[in-house]
């Protein structure tokens, strides 16, 4: 047995592909909501009887109230941009499982009647095109299935 | 809105793909299968112990490990089973998916691989096995395809 040791053997890598598939349930109020974005093009959020908020997406439950939340508020379909990002390192999309191609805008919009706000890809992805405040629209893909990425991104309102 | 009762389920994929050094003891043992279609194990300078795979230090005493042993390949069943579930990650399929522990000929510690050409209940503890090594390998695990049965 020879004690040298061939050049390329310390350079050996092990690569491990590690895909985990996962399901789960939406539940009633994801539904809902996930429902209205393919069936109707429509956001609608959850209200808390106590505080009076509407969370969207929507919850179940109020967190700082612990209220269950009890009713549907259509908000939107337009809000305002309150920040936003430019992104230029590429990652794994766990929704298509594939690389998002970058760079891609994305920011945090607080739709129109909502309390919260709703994080999503941005149509501008040039950071000098974009500002705090700026009003935003969703646009939808023809093919819904009833997910996030129903919503294909925000883009400015003309 | 259509009926009220569906309730949808969000399909998605972690992915986590990651590579890293094998580093020179499992590097040396990986690179022996894809270029030599052989199995090396090391030896315990203290213990005696034969380690397969093979580490770097011995889990008894500590001591470092250089000493590499030429193995045969063959080896006997310590225990087996068959995984009769599908998941993306499993190297075989569940018709053909059996697992064994196999003691080396030459080593102490047992070898977990896939058991190959044989239908699970032609299997015993204690029967001989040998490695089938793959045409084209990469110097990883499943260079070996699988063990089978010695048949005279």
């Amino acid at each position: 047995m020879t004690e040298q040791t061939k050049p390329e053997i310390g350079l050996l890598e092990i690569s491990s592909p590690a895909n985990f598939p996962y399901n789960y349930s939406c539940g009633r109020v994801g539904s809902f909501f996930f429902k209205a974005l393919r069936d109707e093009k429509k956001f609608y959020g959850r209200k808390c009887p106590q505080c009076g908020k509407v969370y969207i997406p929507p919850r179940p439950v109020c967190g700082p109230c612990f209220a269950p939340t009890n009713e549907w508020v259509e908000v939107g379909p337009q809000g305002v941009l309150e920040c936003f990002t430019v992104v230029s390192f590429s990652f794994l999309d766990p929704m298509t499982g594939k690389k998002r191609p970058v760079p891609y805008g994305y920011g945090l919009i607080k739709l129109d009647r909502a309390d919260s706000r709703i994080q999503h890809f941005l149509s501008v992805n040039e950071a000098s095109q974009l500002r705090v405040g700026m009003r935003m629209e969703a646009v939808f893909n023809e093919v819904r299935e009833g997910k996030l990425s129903d919503i294909k991104w925000f883009k400015p309102v003309e | 809105m259509k009926a009220e009762q569906e309730i949808l389920v969000s399909h998605q994929v972690l992915q986590v793909p990651f590579n890293y050094s094998a580093g020179p003891v499992a590097g040396k043992f990986l690179a022996a299968l894809r270029d030599e279609k052989k199995i090396l194990g090391i030896k315990c300078p203290k213990c005696g112990i034969v380690y397969v795979p093979p580490r770097g230090n011995c889990g008894k005493c500590l001591s470092s490990l250089k000493d590499w042993v030429e193995l045969s390949g063959r080896g006997k069943i310590q225990s087996f089973t068959r995984i009769n579930y599908q998941e993306p990650t499993h190297p075989a399929h569940p018709e053909q998916f059996i697992l064994a522990v196999i003691k080396l000929e030459g080593a102490d510690t047992g070898l977990t691989h896939l058991v190959g050409e044989v239908l699970e209940d032609e299997l015993e503890v204690g029967t001989l096995l040998e490695p089938v090594f793959r045409d084209y390998r990469k110097g990883e695990i499943l260079d070996i395809r699988y063990f089978r049965p010695v048949r005279k």
